[in-house]
């Protein structure tokens, strides 16, 4: 598909706004399919800002006047493997919020393994390609809201949440596609564990490794309010996720404002069937998107995306497909 | 400016007093007038960087009146159990600033504050597991959690070793434990990050800031050959170090172990220097001014 076709083709999706206001912003089961959008991005150095603004806009984003908090996923870095969010994606999605008449961007996170926030949110790299109206929060050296669990699958009474992120009008989860040694796949719900300040559960997030990841992932997804999600799957990591694998370039970023319908359609990009990922299986029975008919696919064709992530022997039995 | 009681110059050059001058200036004014020190400009008071601001504050000599109303904000922090809190707000968390407290307390003689503080700390103890064959590491060696109830971890342990070490505690079975602890988690190749030397047979990373830490924990080891690989790591790649935590742990930690710094010196104080209040890390320049100190703040 061309950009102008593309484009073209997600304002005729603008009818279908009100996708989010049905869905009620992805916090309640729907019978109407979740709008997923698959974006062509065959490197990181295609500028996709005004693509990401369309789509957003056409899922019924409304982010004039808003402050919106932006959630990549900063794990700790290394100097050949992708582990985290690209700095060209987030700076892409602040400046197409920018673009869509946001108040106020915020680039957040609360970094799972490594405390200096320099290796985060806080590098000179990303800032320096960042428009000067956005601003960079290290959560994980903050003041922190207390919102009470919603899910109670941990015996955590309530989370202690990074106050940027319980203030934010909107809330954009940008996780890494990857493979997790532990839970088989970490996209977007995975993603909130960087919602959780450090200074309250350490590097690494042991308390709710002790509760359980996968209750935890649930826990949150059920407390922590998000509006929309992009998987940068320009280049993902397979294999020994989600910071010993190596690349898996794969060319797409997955858009929805549904977790898990984002998370779903990942996962089959990846070839791993969600039905046999246990976390996501739970999360569909309180959230929309896990079945392939529960998704309304958008925008590139997902053929041209699919592919098979190397991964754990233990996870090897989540594969699935073809998909598409 | 003179040396006090604990504290000693170190053989490295150090900064003049005039030249610390604007860096403490800087840090006091970042104090906020209802007490505490905030992680960030424009944030609230948190106990991490008024902890870290107190001990910049005495290694820079500054007048004992500056400090006055820092350490009051700190005391008030203290649980009756002798742990601390993050914040007021937020009394049942943040055990894992209770050895820095300590330090503090010690610091400042405030002998009671600092007694119950080591209680405290010296019965806190991490959770342990079976061992993994596929994580290089001893797990069921105790040592201190960020949360308590859970693992142990580089940081913490690291921060408690430390604080028994300068209350003259060096010796006390849980310090024993703690440096066996911490040199189970050191890298091979050397170095340390929050916690895990390897997984499947492979090194992870070390981390700039954590190794340092660990090198000031583990300074005065009897055995120095055991953290060679680490102090040589951190002595050679002082041009690669970036960040001003980075810098400022790494000058600390090549400190404790008799090394001069002059690369991560140099740019830590450019750093420091340069680094506007957007994104200007409080804790990271009260450490960085502990380091410029020259003054040995982690020993006894």
């Amino acid at each position: 598909m061309k950009r102008r076709d593309f484009l073209k083709g997600a304002a005729v999706l603008a009818d279908t706004a009100a996708f989010g206001r049905l869905h009620g912003g992805g916090t309640q089961m729907t019978p109407a399919p979740c709008p997923v959008t698959l974006l062509s991005v065959p490197d990181y150095g295609r500028d996709v800002e005004k693509e990401i603004a369309a789509v957003m806009s056409a899922d019924g984003l409304a982010l004039k006047g808003k402050k919106v908090l932006l959630k990549p996923n900063f794990v700790e870095t290394h100097p050949e493997r992708p582990i985290n969010t690209n700095p060209a994606v987030i700076a892409h999605v602040a400046h197409a919020c920018l673009r869509l008449g946001a108040a106020q961007v915020i680039v957040g996170e609360a970094s799972g393994h490594r405390r200096d926030p320099w290796f985060s949110v806080l590098n000179p790299g990303l800032r320096a390609i960042l428009d000067r109206r956005v601003k960079c929060l290290d959560l994980n050296h903050g003041d922190a809201a207390i919102v009470p669990n919603r899910g109670r699958l941990t015996r955590l009474p309530a989370f202690y949440l990074a106050r940027p992120v319980a203030e934010a009008d909107v809330v954009i989860s940008l996780p890494k596609m990857k493979t997790h040694h532990g839970m088989g796949i970490t996209l977007c719900l995975k993603n909130l564990f960087g919602t959780l300040p450090g200074i309250y559960y350490g590097w690494p997030k042991n308390l709710l490794h002790w509760n359980g990841v996968k209750e935890s992932i649930l826990d949150l997804a059920r407390t922590v309010r998000v509006h929309y999600n992009i998987v940068d799957g320009v280049v993902g990591m397979e294999g020994d996720g989600p910071i010993m694998g190596k690349a898996k370039p794969v060319g797409v970023l997955v858009l929805s404002p549904f977790s898990l319908a984002a998370d779903a359609t990942a996962s089959r990009i990846m070839g791993f069937d969600p039905r046999k990922v246990l976390y996501l299986v739970q999360a569909g029975q309180f959230l929309p998107g896990l079945r392939p008919e529960d998704v309304a696919l958008r925008g590139e064709n997902p053929r041209r995306f699919a592919t098979q992530f190397e991964c754990l022997d233990d996870f090897k039995a989540m594969r699935g497909g073809p998909f598409f | 400016m003179g040396t006090g009681k604990g504290m000693r110059y170190n053989k490295r050059p150090t900064m003049s007093p005039n030249e610390l001058a604007p860096f403490v200036k800087r840090l006091t004014s970042l104090m906020l007038p209802g007490g505490g020190v905030p992680y960030y400009p424009g944030g609230g008071p948190s106990a991490e960087p008024s902890l870290l601001g107190l001990l910049a504050l005495s290694a820079c000599g500054a007048p004992a009146g500056s400090a006055k109303p820092l350490l009051s904000w700190v005391a008030e922090l203290q649980n009756t159990d002798g742990s601390l809190a993050i914040q007021p707000g937020h009394r049942g968390q943040g055990i894992w600033l209770t050895a820095p407290a300590a330090v503090v307390f010690h610091k400042y003689g405030l002998v009671e504050a600092r007694d119950r503080a080591l209680g405290f700390v010296t019965s806190l103890k991490s959770e342990t597991v079976p061992n993994d064959p596929n994580v290089g590491q001893d797990n069921t060696i105790v040592g201190w959690p960020w949360v308590r109830g859970t693992f142990g971890w580089v940081e913490p342990t690291a921060w408690s070793v430390i604080a028994l070490n300068v209350c003259g505690l060096g010796g006390h079975l849980r310090a024993l434990e703690g440096r066996r602890f911490l040199l189970d988690r050191q890298i091979p190749s050397g170095g340390w990050n929050y916690g895990n030397p390897g997984l499947n047979d492979r090194e992870l990373l070390p981390f700039w800031d954590t190794t340092g830490l660990t090198l000031v924990a583990l300074g005065g080891l009897p055995d120095v050959g055991r953290v060679r690989p680490s102090v040589d790591l951190l002595e050679k790649n002082q041009g690669k170090i970036g960040s001003l935590c980075g810098l400022a742990w790494a000058a600390l930690g090549l400190e404790a172990h008799g090394k001069n710094s002059p690369e991560v010196e140099r740019r830590l104080t450019a750093a420091m220097a340069e680094q506007p209040d957007d994104g200007l890390n409080t804790a990271h320049f009260a450490a960085g001014l502990i380091a410029l100190s020259g003054r040995k703040v982690f020993t006894s």
